[in-house]
Formats: C-alpha cells, structure tokens, sequence
C-alpha cells in the first residue's frame, strides 16, 4: 500500500509496506565505486540514527509551548468539568475545586499535561509512528476524522469491534501494523464505561494520549489530559493542537532529512532546533524556502 | 512479536523494557526511546477505584468567594436581576456584578455597616438607569396564606395592589424599605 494516509476512517488502511529501508540509495555503480556502495549503507544508519537522536536532546524540539497557553484554554472552556457527583475518584488531584457544584479542572496542571502530551505525539509523528485518533462522542465524530485526514493519520470514531487491537491479524489481515499511538479526544463510550481501546491499548503495549474529564478514569492512560471533553470549543482546540504538532513534525522530519542527505557527511548541528517563533501556517512554508539549497 | 497483555501489572513502559531486558522482545518500539525521554508526569499504572466509606470525604474544596455573600444579598433581595446573562460574551457585567463592584467601592471609601452599603449599592446602580425590583421575602407560617392570596393578586393586577404591599412588607423588610414611593419606581414598566 502506497501512502496508506489517503483513507484515514479505516484502521484497515493501517496496513503498510514494510520498514522503510534504505536499499534504493545503492544504486548501479562500476568498479571502485564498490567501495563506495558500500559505505552508503553505514553512512545512512549512522545519519538515520542521528536524525532520530537529535530531537531526544532538547526539551521541547517541536516548540509545542507556544501552540496554546492558560488563557487560551480558558476561553475554550477547558476548565470546566461535570457535576461534583459525576467525579471519579481519580481525577481528584487535577481539580482545582468545587464552584456551586460544578468541578473546575486546574489548569496549570492541564497545560503540563497537554505540554507533555503534545510533545508525545510530535516525536512519534517525527519518527513515523501511526497515530489513531479514537472518540466515540457522535457530535465530533465528524471534526475528529477531518482533523486525521489533515494530519495524514487515522481515526477511528465509530462502534470499536472487541479484539480490534488484540486479535488484530483476524480481523484485519495478517501482517497488520498496529498503531504506534492513540489519542483518545473522547475517554468514555456512548454509555459512559471507560472505552474498550483504552485497556486493550495498555495491553497491547500501546502509548495513549487522552483528554480526560472529571468523571473519566486516567490510570491506564500514558499521557492524560486533565480537560473538558464536552464543550465544542474545547474538543476544537484539541483536535486543533494535536493536528498542528503532527503536522510541525512531519514537516520537521521532511527537512532534517532533507538537510542530512544534502550535507552527506555528518551534518552539524541544525540551524533551527525549535521551530521558530512565529506560529503561523505561514511558518512551515518559509522553512521550506529557506532549508533549498 | 512476543508481549505481554496483562494490563494490571505494572505499566506499559516497565513492561516493555523488561521484556526487552529479558532478551524476549527483540526489537525496542518506536515509542519507547520518547517515553524515556519524556516520562508522564505519573507512570500509568493501573489502579482499581474504591469507594469511599465512613466519614471519608474527597478533599476537593469549594470555590467561594468573599463577593458570593454580597451576591447572596442581591439575589435574596431582588431575585435574579432584570438583565438577562449573555453568556457568549466574555467580558459581560450582569447587574448583579455591577451591583458587587459598587458595594466593594463604597466598602473601600470606608463603610462598614452592612446594611448601609446594601443600600447605597442600589441607590448608586438606580442612579445609573438600572431598576431593580424587590421580590417577596420568605415569610413565616401564619401570614403565608394571606399573603400568597394577596401576591397572586399582584401578579395578576401588577399596578394596583402595590399600596396594600407596604404595611406587609415593612415587617420583614423593615430595615430595607426606604419609602413606598421608591416601590412604586420599581414596579412600573421599565
């Protein structure tokens, strides 16, 4: 399967070709050039393993920090959870407290989380990983699926079939590569149980991102999102930031590897480790221009 | 691919990377590198959620206010006020903030009777163009019955009973009421 990313409403299209290898780059070269063909597959490991290693070092490569902040996510309506009898036990430490009944999520801790979720997803979309976006909310299922037809990832919004995840190879194929990280927008199911994908990702070894309300559960969720999962506006602005640092990434890694192929020797630092400053679209159109040769 | 499911134990990460220690699991996943890099603020280990019995309470506390007391009077007084809240908009004043904001004013000038400060607050909002209307005070057993009767009447003919209202009304509300005529300027039609 070419670019599986076309059909993103099918985990079926999670299917792809194997590791991407770099046997295209030995090419048909004559005599001496032997030698040659055969330090191009060292020197691709070597810089392969430098462009995965590079963004490890710093703490925030993809500069997710500056795509929300506190007040952006108030004016959202982040912070508002459900009724205090609604609460679940666990979500306790991220409620900053209770107003006239309703619990209000608190949202320095909720920026944390989503700083550190944010990141998440970025490295894995940089190294390639499949992401699904998984929600069983019928009001977004459309906005949910658009946002991971944007990002070239996958979305799964509707009934979850036991043993998609771990009966795989039945239900899917038999060489099916699962994906590498889901992004729950929506923790609970249509009636109100914690969603099937989120144990059978922890046993199938899966990393999980999630916004969690007030009466969802955040134990078996890698990176919870302490968060409002009901108001419009909210879900927006998540389906927003996570589309925005996949697509930062993806992007990053297209010119990383554009720029190592380009210098050939190992490559000095990159000019740009965080991306830069000004947040707008327009950004990832001046990085192409100014990474050409 | 060799893994283990068992969800319960430990969390996905101690998992992996024992499995790998073991020499089970060949290959480390692609995720794995990130997450030791950038651990969760909590390892995701599995909890199971008890409840909570005796006279355990969660330690989740209220959000209030000192401006909620001032609030209480207003809505106690007045009932919700005569402006409906817009709540598409961000920066909106209901009456009742504006009514708070005054009172705290007139609290920093120095006031400190309570009463007194209630009623400035309205005389300075009436002052500005803003009507407020006095709802029925909760009352006690006896007058109840004669009193519901004479409010259904009101509602029914809104002009005419007010002059009956006043003696009723100065015995809970004595300290509050200022003049009848203030009354009358309340119940016209804004």
């Amino acid at each position: 399967m070419a670019t599986g990313a076309v059909l993103p409403r099918l985990l079926g299209a999670g299917v792809r070709a194997a590791p991407r290898g770099r046997a295209a780059q030995r090419g048909r070269t004559l005599g001496s050039a032997a030698a040659a063909a055969a330090r191009e597959p060292e020197r691709d490991s070597d810089r392969s393993a430098r462009i995965l290693s590079e963004p490890l070092k710093h703490s925030d490569f993809f500069n997710v920090k500056e795509l929300f902040s506190v007040r952006s996510l108030f004016n959202a309506r982040v912070h508002l959870g459900h009724k205090a009898g609604c609460r679940h036990r666990f979500m306790e430490p991220y409620i900053f407290g209770s107003r006239l009944g309703q619990d209000i999520i608190d949202l320095e801790q909720t920026a944390t989380h989503l700083q550190l979720a944010l990141n998440f997803t970025a490295h894995v979309a940089f190294r390639g990983g499949i992401i699904l976006f998984v929600s069983r909310a019928r009001q977004f299922s459309h906005l949910i699926e658009s946002t991971a037809r944007s990002c070239g990832e996958y979305a799964h919004t509707r009934y979850f079939k036991g043993g998609l995840l771990t009966n795989a190879p039945l239900l899917l194929g038999a060489r099916v590569r699962l994906p590498d990280l889901i992004i729950f927008l929506h923790t609970l199911n249509n009636v109100f149980e914690p969603h099937v994908a989120v144990r059978d990702a922890a046993k199938m070894s899966i990393p999980t991102v999630g916004v969690v309300d007030t009466n969802c559960n955040p134990c078996l969720i890698t990176y919870p999102v302490p968060g409002n999962d009901d108001s419009p506006p909210a879900v927006q602005l998540f389906c927003q930031l996570f589309q925005t640092a996949v697509t930062r990434a993806k992007e990053k890694r297209r010119q990383l590897e554009a720029l190592y192929r380009l210098q050939g020797a190992p490559g000095p630092h990159p000019a740009n480790p965080a991306a830069p400053g000004a947040p707008s679209p327009g950004a990832q159109a001046q990085l192409g221009v100014g990474h050409s040769p | 691919m060799a893994g283990s499911r068992l969800e319960t134990v430990g969390s996905i990460f101690t998992r992996t990377r024992d499995l790998i220690r073991a020499g089970v699991l060949k290959e480390k996943p692609l995720w794995f590198d990130v997450y030791n890099a950038f651990p969760p603020l909590r390892e995701p280990v599995f909890r199971r959620p008890r409840l909570r019995y005796g006279k355990a309470k969660s330690p989740t506390q209220d959000i209030f206010y000192h401006e909620d007391q001032i609030r209480a009077k207003f809505y106690a007084a007045y009932g919700s006020g005569p402006k409906a809240f817009d709540l598409f908009n961000p920066n909106f004043k209901s009456t009742c903030q504006r009514f708070v904001e005054k009172y705290i004013e007139l609290q920093k000038l120095g006031e400190t009777d309570e009463e007194k400060l209630f009623v400035e607050a309205g005389k300075a909002l009436l002052a500005e163009g803003v009507i407020l209307r006095r709802v029925e005070k909760a009352r006690t057993q006896q007058e109840g019955s004669q009193v519901s009767r004479k409010s259904e009447s009101m509602g029914v003919e809104s002009q005419t009973a007010l002059e009956e209202n006043p003696p009723l009304k100065e015995v809970p509300q004595a300290q509050h009421l200022e003049s009848p005529g203030e009354e009358s300027k309340g119940l016209s039609p804004p």
